[in-house]
Formats: C-alpha cells, sequence, structure tokens
C-alpha cells in the first residue's frame, strides 16, 4: 500500500510530517513529471528543426505564430502535426496498454499483443480498398469495430480452455491472431496497391506522413478516451486488489472491465487508423513507468500518457537518422527497442509460471 | 499427458492407416505428384496437363510447355524442397522438445535465418548466392540458442518456449523491417522477406537446397528410433542406453540446418513446419519412421496448395505462398492452443 500515492492530494504537507515514505514517492512523481516535461518540450524543438531542410532553434517561436516564409511554411504544415500526432498516438497506444493491463489483470496484455491494433488495422484496410475515398471519421468508426471484435475474440479463445485466463496462453492467442490479421491485410494491400511505402505504413505504423486533418481527426476520441482513463483511476487500482477485495470493497467488477475495455478500443482504433499499428508502446510504457513510479493508476495513467508520447516523437526523430534523405516509419524504431523488453517480459517467472 | 490422451484414440480410429502406413503414405505421394503437374499447368497462361507432361519428359516442340516448364518446374520443385525441408524439421523440433507447439518459425529460427540471409545479401551485393544458406544457418542457429537461453529457468515448458520464441522472432523481424527500410526492395522482394513466396525462383534455389534435404532428411530417417526413444522421456531414454543430450543436440541442429536452408531460398514462410507434422501424427500416429516422412509428404501438400491459390486467386497478382500458409496456419495454431489447454 505505500505505493497508493496521490489519493489524497490536498493533504500532502501533512503527510509530509507523518509518513515520509510517501512523500518520497511523490517527490519522485515530481520529478519524474518535470523530467518528462522537459524532454517533451526538447524532443519537438528538436523534431522540428530536422529534416531535408534544416531550421534554426531561434526561428521556432516566430515560425509557430506566423508563416510568411518556405521555411515557416514547412514547420507549420508538415512538421509541426507531424510532432503534434507523434505525441497523440504515442499517448493514447500507452495508456491503453495501461489500461488492458490492469482490465485483464495480464502484465502481457497490450493492444499490439492482443490483436486489437492488427483488427483494427484490417478493417481500415479492407475499408480503404473497397471504398477508396474513404476516410476521416467513418474509418476511424470501423477501426473501432475491427479494434473490438479482434480483442474480444482473443480473449475468448485463450479463455475457452479453463477458468481463469494465463497471461501466457492469452500472449500466444494474441500474437498468432495478429499474425493472422496481418497477412490478410497484407493480401488486401497486395490486391490495392503496389507501394513498399504504403506496405510498411500499414504493417509497421509511423506518423510521417502524418497531416493536421489526422491531429483533428484523432483528437476528440484522444480526448474522451484519456479523461475517461483517468476517471477510472481509483477503480482500477482497487480492481488491482484482485476480483474479490474489489468486490468486497463495492466495485462493480464487471463495469470496470466493459468501460476499461471500451476506452481501450477507442484509444486504440482511433490512434491506429491515423498511424498504423506503431509496435509496442502499449507494452513498454506502462511497464517502464511503473518500475519509476509505482502502479497507482491516478498517477501511473497521466504519465504512461506522456511517456508515450515521448517514446513515438523520439522514435520519429531517431528514424530521421536512419537514411537522412528518406523517411521511415517510427514503428520500425520502436519495434527495434521493444522487442527486447518483450523479452525481458516474457522471461520473467511470474508471466510463465 | 493430453496429446498422449488424443493420440490414444486415433489409434483406435485410423488403425488401418496404421497397420498399411505404406499404401496410404503411396497414395499421399501420387497425390502429391499429380497435383504437381496440375501446379504446372495453371499459371496466367493454362497450358494442357498432356503438353505440360510431354514437356517435363523432353519430347515436345510445344514453345508454351516449354516455357511454362522453365519458368513453373523450379518453383514446383521448390515447393517440394520447401515443404519438406519445413515439416522434418518441425516434426524433429517437436519430438526433441516434447512440445507439440515446437516449429522453425514458433522458437524464431525461421526469422533469424531470414534476417542472417538477408543482412548477408544486402551488406556484400556481390555475393554468390551460395553463400546465402551458411548464413541463414547462423542466424537460425543463434535464433534457437537464443530462445533456448532465454526461456530456461530451471527447464524449459512449452509455453515458455513458443512466448520467447515469438518474443525473439519480433525482435528478428523488426530487424528485417529495418533492412527494408534502410534499403528499400520493391513490393514483391520485400514480401519475400517478410512471409515468404516461391515468385521468380530459378533453378539455382533448388539447387541451393537440394543438396541439405538429400543428407540431412535421409540421416534424420535413419535416426527416427533415436527420436522415439527420446520421446520416452530423458530419464527412459538414458536407461535405454541412449545418450540422451547429445542425440538430442545434433537432431535440433540437423532441423535447424533444415529450416534455415528453406528460409534462404524462399523466405520466412511460416506455419508449415508446425502443421505439417500435427496432420501426419494424426494419420500415421506418434511413430516418428512413419510419421516424419508423410510429414514431408503433408509439407509438399501444403506448400503446392499455397503456391497454387496464390498464383490463381487473382491471375496476374501474386499473393505469396507464405501468406497463404500464414492464413491457414493460424486458425490452426489456436486450435491446437486451446486443446493444449484441456
Amino acid at each position: 500500500m505505500s505505493l497508493s500515492v496521490g489519493t489524497a492530494p490536498k493533504s500532502s504537507e501533512d503527510a509530509a510530517h507523518k509518513r515520509p515514505k510517501i512523500v518520497t514517492n511523490k517527490q519522485r512523481v515530481t520529478w519524474v513529471t518535470l523530467v518528462l516535461l522537459v524532454v517533451v518540450v526538447a524532443g519537438v524543438a528538436w523534431g522540428l528543426s530536422i529534416g531535408s531542410q534544416h531550421i534554426s532553434l531561434a526561428r521556432l517561436p516566430g515560425a509557430l505564430i506566423k508563416a510568411d516564409q518556405p521555411d515557416e511554411l514547412i514547420l507549420q504544415s508538415i512538421r509541426l502535426p507531424r510532432v503534434v500526432l507523434a505525441l497523440c498516438v504515442g499517448a493514447a497506444l500507452a495508456v491503453a496498454g495501461a489500461l488492458m493491463q490492469a482490465v485483464a489483470a495480464n502484465p502481457l496484455a497490450a493492444p499490439e499483443i492482443m490483436g486489437v491494433n492488427a483488427g483494427a488495422v484490417f478493417v481500415v484496410v479492407l475499408a480503404i480498398t473497397v471504398v477508396p475515398s474513404l476516410s476521416g471519421a467513418p474509418t476511424i468508426l470501423l477501426a473501432f469495430g475491427g479494434a473490438a471484435v479482434a480483442g474480444v475474440s482473443v480473449m475468448l479463445l485463450a479463455g475457452s480452455g479453463s477458468g481463469r485466463v494465463s497471461p501466457v496462453r492469452l500472449a500466444l492467442a494474441g500474437v498468432t491472431a495478429s499474425s493472422l490479421l496481418i497477412s490478410l491485410t497484407q493480401v488486401l494491400i497486395i490486391f490495392d496497391e503496389n507501394s513498399t511505402d504504403s506496405v510498411l505504413f500499414w504493417l509497421v505504423g509511423g506518423v510521417n506522413f502524418g497531416t493536421w486533418q489526422d491531429v483533428r481527426n484523432l483528437l476528440p476520441w484522444l480526448v474522451l478516451g484519456l479523461i475517461g482513463a483517468f476517471a477510472m483511476a481509483r477503480p482500477l487500482n482497487l480492481l488491482a486488489l484482485g476480483d474479490d477485495m474489489a468486490r468486497g470493497l463495492g466495485q462493480n467488477v464487471e463495469r470496470t472491465r466493459m468501460i476499461g475495455s471500451a476506452l481501450v478500443i477507442v484509444l486504440c482504433g482511433a490512434a491506429v487508423s491515423v498511424a498504423g499499428p506503431v509496435a509496442f508502446i502499449g507494452l513498454i510504457v506502462p511497464h517502464i513507468m511503473r518500475r519509476i513510479v509505482g502502479s497507482s493508476y491516478t498517477v501511473l495513467l497521466p504519465l504512461c500518457a506522456v511517456g508515450g508520447g515521448v517514446l513515438v516523437l523520439y522514435a520519429d526523430i531517431l528514424s530521421r537518422y536512419v537514411k537522412p534523405p528518406f523517411e521511415v516509419p517510427a514503428g520500425v524504431v520502436t519495434a527495434l527497442i521493444g522487442a527486447p523488453i518483450f523479452v525481458y517480459l516474457a522471461r520473467r517467472q511470474k508471466v510463465t509460471s | 499427458m493430453t496429446s498422449t490422451a488424443i493420440l490414444a484414440q486415433h489409434v483406435r480410429r485410423t488403425s488401418l492407416a496404421k497397420r498399411h502406413p505404406a499404401i496410404l503414405m503411396g497414395s499421399l505421394g501420387v497425390l502429391a505428384i499429380v497435383l504437381s503437374f496440375y501446379s504446372l499447368s495453371v499459371g496466367a497462361t493454362d497450358v494442357s496437363m498432356g503438353d505440360v507432361f510431354n514437356a517435363v519428359i523432353g519430347n515436345t516442340s510445344d514453345q508454351a510447355a516449354q516455357i511454362v516448364v522453365q519458368f513453373q518446374l523450379p518453383r514446383v520443385l521448390l515447393a517440394w524442397l520447401v515443404g519438406i525441408a519445413l515439416a522434418v524439421s518441425g516434426g524433429v523440433m517437436q519430438g526433441v522438445i516434447r512440445n507439440p507447439l515446437a516449429a522453425p518459425d514458433v522458437v524464431g529460427v525461421t526469422k533469424g535465418a531470414g534476417f542472417a540471409g538477408m543482412l548477408l545479401l544486402l551488406a556484400i551485393p556481390g555475393i554468390p548466392v551460395f553463400a546465402v544458406v551458411p548464413a541463414a544457418f547462423v542466424g537460425g542457429l543463434v535464433a534457437a540458442a537464443l530462445v533456448y537461453l532465454l526461456a530456461y529457468r530451471r527447464g524449459a515448458t512449452p509455453v515458455r518456449i513458443a512466448l520467447v520464441g515469438i518474443a525473439v522472432s519480433a525482435a528478428f523481424e523488426a530487424g528485417i523491417r529495418f533492412l527494408l527500410v534502410r534499403n528499400p526492395l520493391d513490393v514483391s522482394a520485400a514480401l519475400i522477406w517478410l512471409t515468404g513466396s516461391l515468385f521468380g525462383r530459378s533453378m539455382s534455389s533448388v539447387l541451393q537446397i537440394l543438396p541439405w534435404v538429400l543428407v540431412l532428411v535421409p540421416l534424420i530417417v535413419i535416426w527416427a528410433r533415436k527420436l522415439d526413444v527420446l520421446g520416452l522421456g530423458d530419464d527412459l531414454a538414458a536407461g535405454l542406453g541412449e545418450p540422451v543430450e547429445k542425440t538430442r543436440r545434433v537432431l535440433l541442429l540437423f532441423a535447424v540446418a533444415l529450416a534455415s536452408a528453406a528460409v534462404a531460398v524462399s523466405g520466412t514462410i511460416g506455419f508449415v513446419g508446425l502443421i505439417a507434422p500435427h496432420m501426419a501424427r494424426r494419420v500415421f500416429g506418434g511413430r516418428h519412421l512413419a510419421s516424419i516422412p508423410s510429414a514431408a509428404l503433408f509439407g509438399v501438400l501444403l506448400m503446392l496448395f499455397a503456391d497454387m491459390i496464390g498464383r490463381g486467386l487473382a491471375p496476374p497478382l501474386e499473393i505469396p505462398a507464405g501468406l497463404v500458409t500464414a492464413v491457414v496456419g493460424g486458425p490452426y495454431f489456436l486450435y491446437l492452443l486451446v486443446k493444449t489447454g484441456k
């Protein structure tokens, strides 16, 4: 229980005298928040200034307000939406991952592992193939459907053997369902369009084609999802104590699970339909954050949102250094970072015993 | 335990196949050969089966048939060799690790070999193609060793091997995608490395994989009894005078080599190594002397079907065989997973 911080924010000064342990953790949360914010600001500046046309940092503030010269236009219409989209997509996927781990009571649960992302991608690509003119809001709604169907099927499949779903079986079922959906997506791409760029975009995900339109499409769902998730923090904390305990404390466990899953689907569906399945964000960010600030969802969820944004932003920046004139999807970089962490998680005794 | 119970059921149900495995295996072989000829005749231009047969034995001047033989024959031969290599590799792995979920793609060998082969081809552009198979072998071996080491914690349970294998595969796949992004290829070449395909392969690919299959598969069939002995469990096998660790390592090495050779010529084709041995065990029972050769035949049939569906679904377009096997194999793996959980 020493980890539950932030549940009583007003009496922080009183608590400083009585319970020093919590305060250290609280200080740590403050520090982590500050560091993350600095990293975000630095990343935004860096992300805005690099590219095939280098724009010096001194000109950034002016360019953000008015766009007269070509450089400033580049900044406003190409780089800024890309940076904003990276932050939004990262936040959505990371919070979805944290929610999923809480709802499924399973450290390996994450949108990319449970087939949720692959389901959304498959439906979006199917829709684009059938109705080429489709874009924007309808695509996102379809993505919700794909994400929901895929996620629910994986849960049912993994759980059909026994009562409680073991983390490993869930992961195996989810990964297999994902690979099945990804294969079907590839078939559709072959029918639809013969360009490696679009293949890689829908298989890997990235923000390098991000526009203001994408940001506008994502933003309402992101806000809805994040507010919903933050409001769920207390029920989720209780859920972490176990179903019986949570029920004993007066929680409606099923309702918490349902709402949590719906939020996951909203966040993932929206993020995937604008940026593709950026890999491993939902798996690794919550684990890293939990390591640093403990497992109280009151602080964990907001920090995951910021942390996910940071990860995608920096992955996108790194991906521009891979082969300078070309831009690679950020998903390649996040996959390279995420895969070893996945190995580490898969290896842990707690997960597989 | 559950698998033995299920096997016992099937002993009763399909005892005919088990008493006379040669008959059923022979008919499977005939089916594969007929399918091969049919596969030669399907394509962008249809050629009659008779013409194809004449062209294969060499007494025709029909232009169309000759072209078909020149372009389709390597492909069909490759479907045979790759199917045999993957299926036998999977059969050996399932026998040696005593794990129904083991297969070259599940334990990461496929992606590891694919990454190494691709790395070599891209790093040294002028490299002779014959160097690809050894490179893929090294990659597959590294991946398999990684999976085993990472999964090992007071023994390696089937599910943990599968999970760590998926994680290691994901790492290598990320590597493959990274290489693809750094060195943009055209779509079909990219898809070969991402999913595996027999598209545009020539006789030189056939010659690359042929020696590996010709040497390793007979060796494994001769050692089939050792696989049976290993299946009894370590203690009992040691009691029967089998050097358990040594045999296991040699057999695994063979399995990795076969899978790597297949990946080097056809890319990362998934699920054949997983499904074919299961089909063989269902029909022919658990004795490896029968199940390994029949797994090879099922592997050939799977590859031929996958390649034909990929070519025939929307004629000018090619759907890589690896995609077809993934679409068929994914549900089967899920079914196995559900079954092993009960």
